[in-house]
Parts: C-alpha cells; structure tokens; sequence
C-alpha cells in the first residue's frame, strides 16, 4: 500500500491505495470518476486518457507511484457549473459524439494540444489523436471539432 | 432533415454517461470467462494455480445449468459452456468469480487445462475449399434459363477470397446479473443490442429456477456492430448463472484480447464466381456463384448471415441466367456472427472484383462496363423481385461525375508511366435491403408504445438501443417532426424488457427504417385519433385524459411475399443503393496503398437528420475501406490478432479524405442507413490497385505483405515467358 | 510485486544491490504496466526510476548532445537544443508510438528494453551514440553498437543501469538522413522493419555511409558489411546483387504475426536502394 498525494481537477486528493492499481483504477474505483474509460489496459487505444502534469498520456499506463505529487486532470473537469467548455461545445457542434467511449478520451487528447499549442494545423491535430481509437465517427467529425475549437478561441 | 442535436451528447461530452463498467451494485463480485485453449479436444482435467483459497471463488460449468445448455439462436447447436468436448478455441468452459478482480484475472491466466486433442480445421482455407466442411442448410436462388452459354461468350472463372473482420467496439463485452431471490427475478444489465435476445439467453439457462430475466441496458452502450447482436447472450446466461449461485451481483468485462479472440467476428467468405460475356454487346449473360461463408464451430445465426449473403451476391447488375449457391462451412473456431454488412460485403468484395477483371479482359472502362449492366427499371433481381427505381445507377453516375473519374484515369495513367510509384482509382458499387429477410419482419411484429403525460411530455417506449447511432434521437425525431411537437417535450426510455414494448432487435439497418417509420406513422394516428392541430394544446384542455398509453404494432407491405423455401419472390421492401470511387497513391519500394480520396454516394431516402447520417456513413466508410485494405486478423500458422496493434484499425493519420453525399433525400420514406456505408467500399481499394498496378489481387485484405507475394508472382511469371 | 522507490542515484543503487532475484527497473513503464496486466511480471521486485531528476532532460555538453536515460520521447520531440543541433534524430522519433506514450516512455526505457523493434536504436546506431552506464561505484561508456549481444541481452552487468544517452553533436552534419518506419499503418505501431541512414556524397562517389536496421536481427543492428562495400563507389558502380549478398549476412528477418520474412528483407533492400539512388 502507498500514501498517495496529488491533484486531480485542482483538489489535493490523499489516499492510500495498493501499489499495482494503475492511474485509471485510482480515478475510477477510487475517486468515482467513471468519466475516463478502459478501452484495451495496454496503451493501445486512448480511451483512458486523461491529462497529467500538462500531457496527455494512458492513464492505464500509469502506476499508482508515478502519480505521486502530480496534477491530474480528467473529463470531469471541463465542463464548470453546468456550461460545457468550447472545446466540448465544438464537439456538440460538429456531431463528433457517436457512441461516447471514445470521446472523453478525445476531448483530453485535443485539449492537452490546445492548451499547448492555440493554433495547431491540421497535420497536428490528427498527429495529437493518432493515440486515440474511434470506430464510429471515422474520425471526420472530431477533427472537424478540434479545428472549429480553434477558431472558438482565436475569438473570445 | 434538420440536424438536431442528440439526446446523449451533454452526458457524454461530460462523463456522466454510464456504460457498463461504470455501473456498481452493492456487494458486487467480479467474473471472468474461462475458455478452452484447445481446437477441439476431450478435457481431461482442469488444474487451479495452488495459494488461492478455492472457497473465495463461484464457479459454474455446463453441470451447474439448471436449465438447457444451449444458446437460443436462428439455429440452437451452440451450448453455453462445453461439457467435456470443446469444439473450438475460446470455447467457454466455466465462469468463475472473485470479489476481487485482479486476483481472479490472476487465477484464471493461472489455470491450465489438459486435453486429449483431436483433430481441428482452424485454417480458413482449410475449411472453405475442402466441400467435405459444408453443414447446415443450404440455400439456392435459381434464376436459370436453362439454355447452354453460347460458344462465343467470353468466360471468367475466379475464386474470391474474404477476410475475418474484427468489429472493434471501444466499449468491450460486458454484463452484470444481479439475482432478486425474492421475486425470482435476473437482473441483467447489458451492453447489448438485442435486450430481448438477451432476455430468452438468460431464461433458457436458468430454466425454472427464475420467474423472469428482466434485461435494461446501460446507458451508453459503446459501439457494437453487430458485434452485441448474439454474444451478449451466452454471456448474459453465465454471468447470471454466477449471481445466481453466489447470491451476489456479478459483473464481467471482458479483458480486450479475450474479447478480440473469443467474440464473433465477421464471416471469412470463399466465392467462386462464373460469368459468360457477350463481346459484342459487352452484357454478362449468365452467372454462376458459389457463395461459402465459414461459420466457424456452431451455426447459430449464420444462417441468416448466409441468405444475406446470397441475396446480395449479384452485386447491381441485371443477368438473365443466375445461379447462385451458398452453403455454410464448418470449422474449429469460434461461431462468426453478426457484423455491419452481415454477408453483403463478403458478396461486394467478390462481385465488384470480378465485375473489373471482365471489364479488364474485354479493354473497357470499369465505368462503362458496369453501365451496360447495372440494373434498370423493369430488370429484376435473381428471386425474381422487379427493379422499380434506378438509383443505384443515379448513384454511380454522380459518383463518377463529382470524383473526375475519368479525367482522373487519364491523368493518373500518364503519371503513372514515369513513376515507380503508382495512382490509381477503383468504382465499386453496393445495396442493402432494409430489415429482416422476407417475412421475417412479419414474424417480429413489433411493438411500439407512446406514453403522454398530464404536461404534453410524450415518452416513446421502444426495445432497440442507441449503441452510437443516434437511433433514439432519431427515433424520438421521427415521431416529434410528425406531430411538431416541441423537441423538449419528447424522452426515449432506456430500453428494458420489463419496460419497454418488443420492437425486435437493432440490427438489420431496421431501426429507423422499420421502427422509425412505425414512430413517424404512430404519430399521424395518435393525431388522427384525438382530433388534434397542437398535441399540447389538447393536452392542456382535455386534462383528465391523461396520462395515456398507446401501442402499434408493424404491418408489413402486402407486396412482401418471399417464398422463403425456394429463395422467390420479394426479399425486401426497399433497399438502399450506394457507389463510391477511391483514389490510391501506391508505394512500389513498401507494397504499401495509401488511400487518398473516397467519395460515396448514397441513395437512403429520406435523411432525418443530416449530421446523424454523415457522421454514420463516414464512420462506416472508413471501416469499409480498412476491411479491403488493412484490417487483417488471421494469418495461417500464427494464428489470430490480440490486440489493437496488431490489428490494425486505421488511426486519425491513415484517414483518408472522405467524402459522403445523399442523394433522392427528398423521399418520403427514410430507408436503411446502418449497414450499406460498409457494404461497398472494400472493392473500390481493389480496383484502384488493379487500376494503379495492372495485378489483380482477389483476397482481401491488400495487406502488403500479400500484394508483395502476388507481385513476385507477376514477376516470375514475366520472367518464365521472356526465356520461353 | 514489491515496490521501491529511492531517492537518489546512490539510494537506489543500495537498493538494487539488496534486492535478490529478478527484478525490474521501471522508468516510463509503457512495458512494464502491460506486462504487470498480462500476469507475465508477477512477483518479481520494481524499482520506481521516473522520480530521478538528474536522468532526464537533454544538454550540451563539450560536442556531446547527452540524453539522460529519462527522458521522454516527448522531451525529446520538443527540445530545443535537438531541434537545433540534431533535427533528423528528433524528426524520426515523431512516429514513435502515440503522443500518448511519448509523453511517459523513455529513451533509457526504449534502450533497456530489448526489443528488436525499439524506435530509437537504429537512428543511435547510425549517428554513433554511446551510452554511459552507471553503477554504484563505476561509470563507463559503450558505443550502443557493442550494447547488444543478443535477443533481450545486453552487456548491462547487475545493478547497473543506462545513465545517458550521448550523441555527437555534428553527427547528423553534411550527411543526406534516411528513415523508414514500416508498420502495419501510418501511427501507433510497431515496426515490421525500420531502417535508419545517413551518407555523404563526395564528386558522385559515397564518401561515408551509415545503416542500421530494427526488427530484422534479433536485435537492431549497424550494417557494417554492406556500409563497406558502398563506399567510395559512385551510384553506377554499385552491383545490387553483391550488395544483397552482403545484406544477407547482415539481416536474419523472421515470419511473425505481423509480417513475412520474404517481405521485410525486400523492403529493406527496396529502402536501401532508393536511399542510395537519391
């Protein structure tokens, strides 16, 4: 077992959790943030990605112990008090949302890219979510969404 | 047409939307399947890891069924769980649980089986050309004429080989049973897309000791394919078999490389097509097709899968002598099943195919020769049904314009003469026929109920599930526009079999076509009914007549009549028409296709809602293109994929440009949308290879490494004719 | 699994050392975390090694690039100082994995792991990187050609680890660079075959050439005998058919699920061809 502290959505979190949980147990079974999902446990499809220390990553490649004093932010963060981000708003607007698993997941991957890089090209958007599987959309909508949440922040 | 936004979008933009795994029940225990590693084989014995105290675990085998042990399906030979023989790897022996899931995943990968192995057909060849393996029924559709071809017809004779195909959900299998002694009742919660399917799977297993299975889905059910159409059957039975013994909720996920191995997977196909060719009047004047689907070790709903099959096999074109055969092949591994397409790609991929290497040998344009023959007003398909519209040559012909087709073959042809690299570009058409075959939707009679309250908000209660579709957008859509009432004023219950009426499965591009214009015909009656312009307004005025419970039930078109022993007559009421022109760049030193453009067309009718069906169709597009080219699951010798690397479902980067458009939108009937954007693209890579190239390649998919083998053999062959 | 996590270079090689039987060192654990899922590591001990600051990030140093084991192929991708001083090297590594990985796997991780199809081998191989091994009382350096010795096998002795990766920094200077990653699509795969290549061209003749290979030895590996025969030759004097029968006793490809043999050896001639016809 291990006294775990870090962040997550902007709160200090402690708890003490056993060793081999990874990143995804933690928020899900731990802290009840289903919002992230398991799509494959190895890395190989981005469903459980969730944006930590500024970078997307797998949160199901993470260990318990790599998330020590880290800052974690997940899907439930984005929406505050009942207004979706413009990022999920563009989603909205495109139709990117199909059967859903893959998008929270999505919207972390193009939000750690935006939050890095404003005005990405269309090369870089798709490179951003070459991590992240999506079987319904055929990915049109989303990166469709990525480049219209471009221009929602370009005008605020 | 409007775009409205769907119902489920907030939630699941958020995370609040529940799938299964997001689902707890108070003193919830995990399951695992445990699945035989063998072919086919005696078990001898069954060893447990030492260091686990066995009393933690629940574990039931096929001894523990109180009820039968055989799936319900189309056709019942596969049982739940083996009794002493398994008959194919990934054949599920026991189901065992633990309050703990890593543990219990550790036992299981822990636990070895013995065997007395006996001899297994596990090779797709093995099995699909040895007519020894054929089994169940087998289905004609005799359109002959019974004259001899004539001596100057030009005659092709090839053998079209289809891949497995992985329907890869992101949402992977899964169940949770929860066992109510008190009333005898089995909760199951299911990621499915069938819950009355879901709910005979669960009473057939558990035979008197339950009074009912009650079957709600979760909310989101992420993606399925047809994947969730039949195996969330037999796992519905043994998980609720495990809650049942252990007195506890019990929930299974299935691990992703279970699930990639062990689920059913689309039909690998062998087809073997005939032709004779009139030179002169370049029209193919006589078919013959052999049509094998590899069902895997158990029929179960293959049979279905193979009268689609057949049905579709002609392609779009108009033959006066047509013979087509399809027979169900047996093989040791697990049961194929239910995906986008169900049998009509397998017959696209070959007869798009075969429609080229004609048009190559008699010097044509693929275009032009497809033309000549395409179905016209007044032709008729080989069960005799008549052609009442030409759409499927509307769509070819706008297809053809709005890509440069042949502009492009021109240009690509002369680039083509100074580069290593190649271009090409390929046409394939496609069709689907909307719902069930023949009277099967006859025999579903489905159900609708529409519930109005005391304040106008109507709740539509139907059983088929929105697994990613925007089917109950759609549906509650179909049935608000009807009536214009207000979009806020309408809900759509999660379906549940204690809830919800049984309006069939969803599956068979029905759920709009047959259930959605139900809703929308519903609405009309409700309206006539109560005599009202404002459903709101009336409401308002006639207070004590509410809440209110209507139901409708389906009437088939008295047109449908299929003669369902001699594959005669109307199979479907109206089908779905699409073609679609794909631009390659090929790398000659990697045998690599890059997939550069695609454009669709497709004729669905009436378009609900313009965002919902582009965003369907491209996603299905893509899975149509990845089937012909990359999605490669099994190789001979090493065995099947295990994860998603190595099967390769294209990425944001392998993602082609692709373009999607309706035509004949302006329709009064919205017809089937699910399946037709898989149906046709696969061929279209082909072609644009055969076009780039000048080789053929008749297997699917054009993995590299095969189009490597055939251009080795091109070369070899060139090489034998120059020293001769 | 029993955990560790020490707090110093030292503190873990005090750790290491007291450890008896297998054990793992876990940097970015991108490995690791799916063999710890897949039951294949199970009891043995894992030694957090992520949290050491002085193994990450990239410098200047006398001609040296060094990469400290730790850093991530995203602090790779985005530094500044390659993107100054190496750009063909940090270029390549965008197809590593998925921004996903990038952001956790290290190029210590990537190294130590062994296997025939790690990313980065080949470009270290091709621009002549050392690594500098560090143990408790000792550190030394090996040119990364010389760190395999087989399938999974390194000259790693126990209780020592990949400090730092260090490159020349003109390595990538007045050469023509050539990388090919082939997998089975364009992102978030692994190499059927990879092939890594710099060359230097002098009045038409190939002054100097540099190859390396991944996924078709056992492990990556430097193609000496055909980088010597190429040399000072012009493009027209090249003989392919003595240039594959060098290739031959260089390259062992294997038939696996994801390729064939007969492919990845063609393909590897088919690059090396083009390579040299640019």
């Amino acid at each position: 077992m291990i006294n775990l502290k870090f962040n997550v959505n902007g709160k200090d979190v402690e708890i003490t959790v056993d060793d081999s949980l990874r990143l995804l147990d933690i928020l899900r079974d731990e802290l009840g943030l289903t919002g992230t999902k398991e799509g494959c446990g190895i890395g190989e499809c981005g469903a459980c990605t969730v944006i930590m220390n500024g970078e997307a990553v797998n949160s199901c490649m993470i260990l318990a112990e790599q998330v020590q004093n880290a800052k974690v932010e997940t899907v439930e963060n984005l929406e505050k008090n009942e207004v979706l981000s413009k990022l999920q708003d563009a989603f909205l607007d495109n139709g990117a949302i199909q059967c859903g698993f893959c998008t929270t997941g999505m919207l972390m991957s193009s939000k750690a890219l935006l939050d890095k890089n404003p005005t990405p090209s269309e090369e870089e958007i798709k490179t951003a979510l070459e991590g992240n599987l999506c079987r319904c959309t055929g990915y049109v909508p989303i990166l469709n969404s990525v480049k219209d949440a471009v221009k929602k922040y370009l005008h605020k | 047409m409007k775009s409205i936004r769907k119902i489920d979008a907030i939630p699941k933009l958020n995370g609040s939307w529940k799938f299964l795994d997001d689902y707890s029940y108070k003193g919830m225990i995990h399951g695992q399947l445990l699945y035989s590693t063998c072919h086919h084989g005696i078990i001898k014995q069954i060893h447990f890891p030492d260091g686990y105290d066995l009393s933690e675990f629940t574990m039931v085998s096929a001894a523990d069924i109180p009820g039968e042990n055989i799936v319900p399906e189309p056709v019942c030979d596969q049982p739940y769980m083996a009794d002493k023989e398994v008959f194919h790897f990934g054949q599920v022996i026991m189901g065992i649980a633990h309050p703990n899931r890593k543990l219990l995943r550790e036992f299981i990968s822990n636990t070895s089986i013995e065997y007395e192995e006996l001899p297994a057909i596990t090779d797709i060849k093995e099995c699909l050309d040895n007519e020894k393996n054929a089994f169940g029924r087998e289905l004609t559709i005799d359109h002959r004429t019974g004259k001899k071809p004539d001596p100057n017809w030009v005659h092709h004779h090839k053998i079209y080989y289809t891949p497995h195909q992985e329907q890869a959900y992101l949402e992977p299998q899964g169940m949770i049973a929860v066992w109510q002694p008190k009333d005898k009742i089995m909760f199951v919660r299911a990621t499915c897309q069938c819950p009355f399917f879901v709910k005979e799977g669960v009473e057939a297993i558990m035979g008197d000791t339950i009074k009912e299975a009650v079957i709600e889905t979760s909310e989101g059910i992420g993606g399925a394919f047809g994947g969730k159409e039949d195996f969330p059957n037999l796992l519905a039975g043994i998980t609720s078999l495990l809650s049942y013994k252990s007195g506890k909720p019990v929930k299974i996920v299935l691990d992703r490389s279970d699930d990639i191995q062990i689920t059913t997977k689309r039909h690998p196909a062998r087809i073997e097509i005939e032709t004779w060719t009139d030179p002169k009047t370049k029209k193919i004047m006589k078919i013959d097709i052999d049509y094998r689907l590899d069902a895997g070790a158990y029929q179960t709903l293959s049979p279905v899968v193979l009268a689609r099959g057949v049905l579709h096999a002609i392609s779009g074109y108009s033959i006066p002598d047509a013979f087509i055969r399809g027979r169900l092949f047996h093989s040791n591994t697990p049961s194929n099943g239910a995906f986008r397409g169900f049998g009509a790609p397998q017959a696209f991929a070959a007869m798009e195919a075969h429609i080229d290497n004609i048009a190559s040998d008699l010097k044509m344009n693929p275009y032009k020769f497809r033309k000549i023959n395409l179905f016209k007003i007044g032709d008729e398909f080989p069960t005799t049904q008549p052609i009442l519209e030409d759409h499927l040559s509307n769509c070819l012909e706008r297809v053809i314009d709005k890509s440069n087709y042949s502009k492009k073959l021109k240009e690509f042809k002369e680039w083509n003469k100074t580069h290593k690299d190649k271009k090409g570009i390929g046409i394939s058409i496609g069709y689907h026929g909307g719902g069930y075959t023949g009277n099967g939707e006859k025999v579903l009679n489905s159900e609708v109920k529409v519930v109005i309250e005391k304040d106008a908000i109507v709740k539509i209660y139907v059983s088929n599930t929105d697994m990613g579709q925007g089917a109950h957008t759609t549906l509650a859509q179909m049935f608000f526009e009807a009536i214009d009432h207000p979009r806020e004023k309408c809900r759509i219950q999660l379906p549940n079999t204690s809830k919800t009426p049984n309006s069939g499965p969803t599956v068979a591009s029905r759920t709009i076509y047959i259930i959605g214009n139900l809703l929308r015909k519903f609405a009309f009656k409700i309206k006539d009914e109560l005599g009202f312009e404002n459903l709101e307004g009336y409401v308002a005025s006639n207070q004590n007549e509410f809440p209110r419970e209507f139901r409708m039930n389906f009437v088939q078109d008295p047109s449908v009549v299929f003669d369902d022993e001699n594959y005669v007559g109307v199979a479907y009421k109206d089908y779905s028409w699409a073609a679609c022109v794909t631009e390659i760049y090929y790398h000659a030193d990697t045998y690599q296709i890059e997939l550069t453009k695609s454009w669709s067309v497709m004729d669905i009718g009436k378009v609900v809602n313009q965002k919902i069906a582009t965003g369907q169709a491209e996603g299905g597009v893509l899975q149509g293109l990845a089937y012909g080219l990359c999605e490669f699951f099994y190789k001979p010798g090493y065995g099947r994929m295990h994860g998603f690397t190595d099967y390769a479902l294209p990425t944001t980067m392998d993602l082609p440009e692709i373009d999607v458009e309706f035509i004949h939108n302006d329709s009064p009937i919205a017809k089937g949308l699910g399946e037709i954007p898989m149906d046709f693209p696969a061929p279209s890579v082909r072609n644009a290879f055969h076009n780039a190239t000048g080789i053929f390649i008749n297997e699917y998919p054009l993995v590299p490494e095969r189009i490597y083998s055939y251009m080795q053999r091109a070369t070899d062959r060139h090489r034998q004719t120059q020293t001769v | 699994m029993k955990f560790y996590k020490p707090k110093s270079l030292l503190e873990l090689f005090e750790t290491s050392e007291k450890i008896e039987g297998k054990k793992y060192f876990l940097a970015g654990g991108t490995d690791i975390n799916v063999q710890i899922k897949n039951g294949i590591i199970k009891d043995e001990s894992i030694i957090f090694l992520n949290h050491l600051t002085e193994l990450k990030g990239v410098l200047q140093s006398d001609n040296h690039i060094i990469i400290g084991a730790l850093a991530s192929f995203r602090g790779i991708i985005e530094s500044k100082l390659l993107k100054n001083k190496l750009p063909f090297f940090q270029n390549s590594l965008q197809e590593f994995a998925s921004p996903l990985i990038q952001t956790t796997a290290t190029i210590g991780g990537n190294i130590a792991n062994g296997s025939p199809t790690a990313d980065v081998v080949p470009l270290l191989l091709v621009l002549n990187a050392k690594l500098k091994l560090f143990s408790k009382s000792k550190l030394r350096e090996v040119p990364i050609s010389e760190f395999y010795l087989g399938y999974k096998k390194f000259i790693l002795k126990r209780n020592e680890i990949i400090g730092a990766v260090l490159i020349p920094e003109n390595a990538e200077t007045g050469y023509e660079t050539f990388y090919k990653k082939i997998g089975s699509r364009k992102a978030l795969t692994i190499a059927k075959l990879a092939i890594a290549g710099l060359k230097r061209i002098s009045n038409n003749k190939i002054e100097d050439i540099k190859l390396a290979v991944g996924s078709l030895n056992e492990y990556p590996r430097r193609l000496y005998k055909v980088e010597e025969y190429l040399k000072n030759k012009t493009v027209d004097e090249i003989d392919f058919f003595e240039l594959e029968s060098q290739l031959k006793k260089e390259i062992t490809p294997i038939t696996d699920l994801r390729s064939d043999k007969e492919y990845r050896y063609q393909v590897c001639v088919n690059l090396i061809r083009t390579f040299l016809n640019h």
